[in-house]
């Protein structure tokens, strides 16, 4: 299988030269190892790392992937060619705490495949961060979970991504009354892509599938949901915001498909960007493919440029204009990162948005 | 402390100040009054370092300094306050949050060391008990779901922690009723001190009956028509603007 068309719907907005320029291209051995203290959060946990698609610190194995899910070029790519990946099961009612695994990107192409199961009430916060070591490439990942009833998994996904192209689908079956919180948090120079399929096979299940893009230079940040309600009563809230400076181009398509049978779905979708300079773009499309009847699906889709008002208000009372404008980006943002639960966790995503936005300030 | 001289202003081609001269000394309060249209807020945001006013003639001096060439924090870290007719809600970033990095960034700018949090609480407990504002209030987002009445009170809470040299109070008075006008005129008179002026843009004698002023002005057609004592705003009452800007 090749490399997706830019002619498809679903890759419209995404940026592939990189992934075709390192295409075959296996990532090198380990022969040096970068330096990635900075890039774990500080969070309690586990922690696994890959660079350049190979463990280090850590054995090697193989995950078994989901088999019935819809073909997908890239994440198909991963589980045909990735050499190992991490597979993570968290027994029945048990509390798997805190994970975080690291995918450093090196040079060439990576792939990867993360696993995750949890039993029946089991839980699991898991971080998976996508870097890079200075250089042009390709890190590409799948990410396959099944939640059991009544499980719940809260996955963050950080993209700090300066050269090259990092790429991760994440697909996740929810059975009755299961719930799946996703956080794409997305930023760095580089291009990336972002996917999150749910389905929502169980009733009483909730997805909250939540991003924010921020591109600075020439960074092309895409990212794009399908939340599929195939049976009665499920719930789904998604709450993208992105930023575009320079000459990024930010992009969210969120979709959302209620099946015939899926009455009583409650499906909430809300997309906003601000776009900092006129040389940046934003694009956002809302997706709605709905079958049954009984139904609520609101969706809210803006694009607008930093207030001027308020910008003066802040400048008024003796606020410089770039910490003006980056307390009203924070502000803008913090919707979508609102859905973590407050500690540790959520301080450091804050801390990420800060780095960003103190570096262009 | 202020002294602006034969100030030209346009807005969007359009000149709105045409010669204005006004001279504020410390201790003073000086009220500002004139039809709708005259130029009043324009003042006030011209001093303040609005974005989209072009000064074509004419300066204004802050303490000696050219205050025209500062950009608007830079004038607020001064001494300078303007409190806004209509505050702007900004979602997302709580008022303590915001005045606290206002007060560090103007102190920042001066060379003093940054406000402890303790320090900080304990003024902000003071200065909100003065103004009937509610602590939680304040954690919420700045003038997010406030009625206009506490955005005033919010103004005037933050003349009192920012503790400027010049409050520049554009129609502070507007949208509040007889307790709250109280309220906030209490703030603006606990404000006054020897070493500071306040400069009031107002349609109405009322608050002047809470806020004495020392000199009233009449501002119209884009100039300073007319000045005198606190009897000339009680002559505009009775006897309107037409008389006396003719």
């Amino acid at each position: 299988m090749g490399l997706p068309d830019r002619k498809a719907e679903s890759w419209r907005w995404a940026e592939l030269v990189r992934a075709k320029a390192n295409f075959g291209k296996q990532a090198p051995a380990n022969d040096t190892l970068p330096e990635t203290d900075a890039l774990w959060l500080d969070i309690p946990g586990d922690k696994r790392l890959f660079i350049g698609g190979q463990p280090v610190g850590h054995q090697a194995e193989m995950p078994e992937i989901i088999a019935d899910l819809p073909p997908h070029p890239l994440a198909d790519m991963a589980a045909a060619h990735a050499p190992c990946g991490t597979s993570i099961a968290i027994a029945p009612n048990h509390d798997g705490g805190f994970m975080q695994v690291l995918h450093v990107g090196t040079s060439g192409t990576a792939h990867g495949v993360t696993r995750v199961r949890l039993g029946a009430h089991a839980r699991l916060i898991l971080v998976e961060t996508l870097a890079d070591s200075g250089a042009d490439h390709w890190l590409n990942l799948r990410f396959d979970a099944t939640l059991a009833e009544g499980a719940e998994l809260v996955r963050v996904v950080r993209i700090i991504n300066g050269h090259g192209l990092a790429s991760e689908r994440a697909a996740v079956q929810l059975a009755d009354n299961s719930r799946f919180t996703s956080l794409a948090v997305v930023y760095g120079e580089g291009d990336a892509r972002s996917e999150v399929l749910v389905c929502h096979n169980g009733q009483g299940s909730h997805a909250q599938v939540n991003g924010v893009l921020l591109g600075d230079n020439r960074a092309n940040l895409d990212a794009m949901t399908t939340i599929s309600h195939a049976v009665p009563d499920t719930t789904s809230t998604q709450v993208w915001r992105l930023v575009g400076a320079g000459r990024a181009r930010v992009s969210v398509s969120g979709g959302v498909k209620v099946a015939r049978d899926a009455q009583r779905t409650d499906a909430d979708q809300s997309l906003k960007a601000l776009v900092l300079n006129r040389t940046a773009a934003a694009n956002l499309k809302p997706e709605l493919e709905i079958f049954a009847d009984d139904v609520k699906c609101a969706h809210g889709c803006t694009v607008g440029e930093l207030d001027k008002a308020a910008l003066f208000y802040l400048q008024s009372r003796g606020i410089p204009r770039p910490e003006a404008e980056a307390l009203l980006t924070h502000a803008f943002v913090a919707d979508a990162l609102a859905v973590l639960p407050e500690g540790a966790l959520i301080e450091a995503l804050d801390r990420d948005t800060h780095t960003w936005l103190e570096a262009r300030a | 402390m202020l002294e602006v001289t034969n100030l030209h202003t346009t807005t969007g081609g359009r000149e709105i100040l045409k010669g204005l001269s006004l001279r504020v000394n410390a201790g003073e309060v000086h009220a500002i009054m004139g039809p709708n249209g005259a130029g009043k807020s324009t003042l006030a945001h011209v001093l303040a370092g609005r974005p989209g006013y072009e000064v074509t003639a004419g300066s204004a001096t802050f303490n000696g300094g050219d205050l025209l060439a500062l950009d608007a924090h830079e004038r607020a870290a001064a001494g300078l306050f303007l409190g806004f007719q209509y505050p702007v809600e900004i979602p997302g970033v709580s008022n303590l949050l915001f005045l606290r990095t206002a007060l560090n960034a103007q102190r920042k700018l001066r060379g003093e060391p940054a406000v402890s949090s303790t320090d900080f609480m304990k003024k902000v407990r003071v200065e909100a008990a003065a103004l009937g504002l509610d602590l939680e209030m304040l954690k919420r987002g700045v003038n997010v779901g406030f009625s206009g009445g506490e955005k005033k009170r919010n103004e005037a809470f933050q003349l009192g922690m920012l503790e400027p040299r010049l409050a520049l109070l554009d129609e502070t008075d507007s949208g509040l009723d007889i307790d709250a006008l109280r309220i906030v005129s209490e703030g603006i008179n606990r404000f006054r001190r020897p070493d500071r002026a306040v400069l009031l843009i107002t349609h109405y004698q009322r608050l002047l009956d809470h806020v004495k002023p020392d000199i009233v002005h009449v501002l119209a057609g884009g100039r300073i028509v007319k000045s005198g004592g606190p009897d000339l705003a009680l002559q505009l009452e009775a006897d309107g603007y037409e008389g006396i800007a003719a």
